[in-house]
C-alpha cells in the first residue's frame, strides 16, 4: 500500500483552504466597491453596455449636494428612520429587559414566556411585517381604524401610511416593533452580567431603588449601549425595506430615505452614476459608525484576551 | 406560601393581621405595577402576528365590512389558503426560494467550514488581514452593492437567474458564518486532527469527517441563520430576480400588496405561511442563537 506523503507542505494549506472563501468575498465585496467608485463618475443606464459609460466627473456628487430631494432623503434618514426609532427602541428596550428581569415575573413564574413572547417580532421575515401592519394600518377595514373610530377618537379611518401627517409616525413604529426584540435580548445579557454583589453594597450604602439604578446599572450598561446604538445605526441607516414597502417614498416625495433614493435613481430613473454616487456618500457616513465599532469591539477583545 | 402567612397571622392580634394583609395587598398591587406594563406591551409586540394568523383564516365577506367584535371568530376556515395556492403563483414562489435558500446555505456552510478550519489551526501571514477582511465585509452596507452587482450579473448573464442569486447569498451570509464557525472549531481539541491526520486523513477529510460532526451542535446554529437570513432577503431578490416565475416568496408576497390590494386574507395567508419555516427553524435554536447574540454584543 503506498500512503500518501506524511509531511505534505503545511505553508500552502491555510491559503488553500480559506482561498474559495476569500474568492467569494473578493468577486462579490472588493470588486462591487471598486466599481461603484467607478461608476459613481460615469453616465449609465441599466440599457447600455459598461463599456458605452460617459466619463462626467463630480456631476453625480455635485447633484447630490444640490438637489434638494436628495437633501430631504439624507435628512429623513438621519432623523425620522434612524434617530427616532435608535433613541425609541433604546428606551422602550431598556424598560421592556429591566420588566423582564424583574423577580416579580420569577415569582409569578411568568418570566419564561415573557422572555419567548419578546422575541416574536424579530422571528417575523421584515416583509411580513410591513404586510402585518400594512393591514393593521389600512383605512377601511384595518383593526386600528376600526378601534379608533369605535373609541369616538377618529370620525372616520385614516390612511396612516398616505398623508403626511402620520406616515413617518406609522413607518417608525414598524421599524421599532420589528427590531426592538435585539435590543431587548443584548440589554438583558447586559443586566445578567452586572455582579449582584454591586446592588448589595449599594444597598449597605443605604442607596435606594433609583439611586443603585442611576450608580451601578446604568454605568454598567454603557458599554453594551454603545454597541447596540452603533449596530443599529449602521442596520437601519442603510434599510431599505421598510420605507420601500410601506410607504414607497410618498406622499410624494415626502418619505424618501437614501436607500430608497439610490434604488430609485439607479433603477427608476436609470441613473446607475447617481445610484452610485448616493452609496458612495452613504458608505462614508456609515465608515465612522463602522471604525468606531470596530474600535470599541476591538478594545473589549484586547481586554478580554 | 400565601395560606402559610394567613395561618400564621391568624394567631394574632386582629391588628396584627390586619398589617399583613396590608402588606400582602401592597405588594400585590406592587407587583401589578410590573405585571400590567410588561403585559401590555408583550400584546403589542404578538398582536400583529396574531392578527395575521386570524385574518388569513376570515371569510372574505367578513373582511370587506365592519365587522362587531364580537363576531370576529364566525366562520372561520382555509379558503384564503385556498385561493393563494390555486388562484397565484405563490406555490411556484415557495419553491424559488425553497431551492435558493437550501442550495446557498449547503455552499456557505462548506465554504465557511473550510476557512474557519484554516483560521482556527493555522497561524500564518495573511490571517490577521482575512479575518479583517470578513469583518469589515459586515458593515458595508448592502445598498450599495446593488447598482455594480446588477451591471456585473448582467454582463456574465445571471440575472434572472438561480446561480446569480445563490453567489449574492453565498458572498452575503458567508462572513458571519465563518466567525460563528471560527468559534466552535476553536472549542475543538486539536489533539483529534493529528489522530486523524496519522490515520492517513487528507485535510479536507479532517474538516468534514472530523471536526464537523463534533461541531454539529453549534453548526446547526450557522446553518438556521444562513437559511433564515437569505429565506427573509428582499431586496437582492427583488432587483436581480424581475421575471415573475423567479420571484422568491419574499418578492412575490411583496407582489400582492399592489396585485390583490383588496383581498387581504390572502395576502396574510401568504404572510403567514412565509413566516412559518423562520418560525420552525427559530426555535428549534432560539436558546443557543439567543445566548449567542447576546454574548456577542455584551462579551467583556
Amino acid at each position: 500500500m503506498i500512503s500518501r506523503p506524511v509531511s505534505r507542505p503545511t505553508a500552502r494549506r491555510p491559503y488553500v483552504l480559506t482561498i474559495p472563501a476569500l474568492v467569494v468575498i473578493a468577486v462579490l465585496f472588493l470588486f462591487p466597491s471598486v466599481y461603484n467608485v467607478v461608476l459613481a463618475f460615469q453616465k449609465l443606464t441599466p440599457y447600455d453596455l459598461p463599456s458605452d459609460a460617459e466619463w462626467v466627473g463630480w456631476d453625480n456628487f455635485e447633484s447630490i449636494f444640490t438637489d434638494p430631494e436628495i437633501g430631504s432623503a439624507a435628512f429623513n434618514t438621519v432623523f425620522w428612520l434612524t434617530a427616532l426609532t435608535v433613541v425609541v427602541r433604546l428606551v422602550l428596550g431598556l424598560a421592556l429587559a429591566l420588566l423582564l428581569q424583574s423577580r416579580v415575573l420569577h415569582r409569578w413564574r411568568l418570566r419564561g414566556i415573557a422572555r419567548t413572547l419578546v422575541l416574536v417580532p424579530w422571528m417575523v421575515p421584515p416583509v411580513v411585517a410591513v404586510a402585518c401592519w400594512k393591514w393593521i394600518f389600512d383605512a377601511n377595514t384595518g383593526v386600528l381604524n376600526q378601534f379608533l373610530v369605535s373609541m369616538h377618537i377618529l370620525d372616520k379611518g385614516e390612511a396612516f401610511l398616505a398623508q403626511t401627517s402620520t406616515a413617518w409616525w406609522a413607518v417608525a413604529a414598524i421599524v421599532v416593533w420589528r427590531e426592538l426584540p435585539f435590543v431587548v435580548i443584548v440589554f438583558m445579557a447586559g443586566l445578567q452580567s452586572i455582579p449582584q454583589e454591586q446592588y448589595e453594597a449599594a444597598a449597605l450604602d443605604s442607596a435606594g431603588r433609583r439611586q443603585s439604578f442611576r450608580y451601578v446599572t446604568l454605568p454598567h450598561l454603557r458599554p453594551v449601549m454603545i454597541v447596540v446604538v452603533l449596530m443599529t445605526v449602521i442596520q437601519t441607516f442603510n434599510n431599505f425595506v421598510y420605507v420601500w414597502l410601506t410607504t414607497g417614498g410618498g406622499p410624494g416625495t415626502y418619505t424618501q430615505v437614501l436607500a430608497t433614493q439610490l434604488y430609485s435613481s439607479a433603477f427608476v430613473s436609470n441613473e446607475l452614476g447617481q445610484g452610485a454616487a448616493i452609496g458612495i456618500v452613504m458608505t462614508a457616513v456609515m465608515g465612522v459608525f463602522a471604525l468606531v465599532y470596530l474600535r470599541v469591539t476591538s478594545d473589549r477583545e484586547g481586554r478580554s484576551a | 406560601m400565601t395560606a402559610d402567612v394567613t395561618t400564621k397571622a391568624a394567631g394574632r392580634a386582629a391588628g396584627e393581621e390586619q398589617v399583613v394583609r396590608r402588606d400582602r395587598d401592597r405588594r400585590r398591587a406592587r407587583d401589578l405595577l410590573v405585571i400590567v406594563p410588561t403585559s401590555l406591551i408583550l400584546f403589542v409586540l404578538v398582536f400583529p402576528v396574531l392578527w395575521m394568523v386570524l385574518t388569513s383564516l376570515r371569510p372574505t365577506t367578513a373582511l370587506a365590512a365592519r365587522t362587531p367584535w364580537s363576531q370576529y371568530f364566525d366562520g372561520l376556515g382555509f379558503g384564503a389558503y385556498g385561493r393563494l395556492f390555486s388562484g397565484s403563483h405563490f406555490g411556484r414562489y415557495l419553491l424559488n426560494s425553497l431551492l435558493v435558500s437550501a442550495v446557498s446555505t449547503a455552499c456557505t456552510i462548506v465554504l465557511a467550514c473550510l476557512a474557519a478550519y484554516g483560521l482556527s489551526r493555522f497561524r500564518f501571514r495573511l490571517r490577521g488581514t482575512v479575518l479583517a477582511v470578513v469583518l469589515a465585509t459586515q458593515l458595508l452596507p448592502f445598498v450599495v452593492l446593488i447598482t455594480p452587482l446588477y451591471i456585473a450579473l448582467g454582463e456574465v448573464g445571471l440575472l434572472n437567474s438561480y446561480v446569480g442569486l445563490v453567489i449574492v447569498y453565498v458572498a452575503m451570509t458567508l462572513p458571519l458564518a465563518i466567525y460563528l464557525t471560527l468559534g466552535y472549531f476553536n472549542t475543538i481539541p486539536v489533539v483529534l486532527d493529528e489522530a486523524a491526520r496519522v490515520d492517513g486523513c487528507s485535510t479536507v477529510g479532517i474538516v468534514f469527517r472530523v471536526i464537523f460532526p463534533i461541531a454539529l451542535p453549534g453548526i446547526a446554529t450557522v446553518v438556521v441563520t444562513t437559511f433564515i437570513a437569505t429565506w427573509e432577503e428582499y431586496f437582492f431578490a427583488s432587483v436581480l430576480m424581475t421575471s415573475d416565475d423567479l420571484k422568491t416568496v419574499q418578492v412575490g408576497l411583496s407582489s400582492f400588496f399592489g396585485e390583490y390590494a383588496s383581498d387581504w386574507g390572502m395576502i396574510m395567508a401568504a404572510a403567514t405561511v412565509s413566516t412559518i419555516p423562520t418560525i420552525v427553524l427559530f426555535s428549534v435554536v432560539q436558546k443557543r442563537l439567543v445566548a449567542g447574540m447576546a454574548a456577542g454584543s455584551v462579551k467583556e
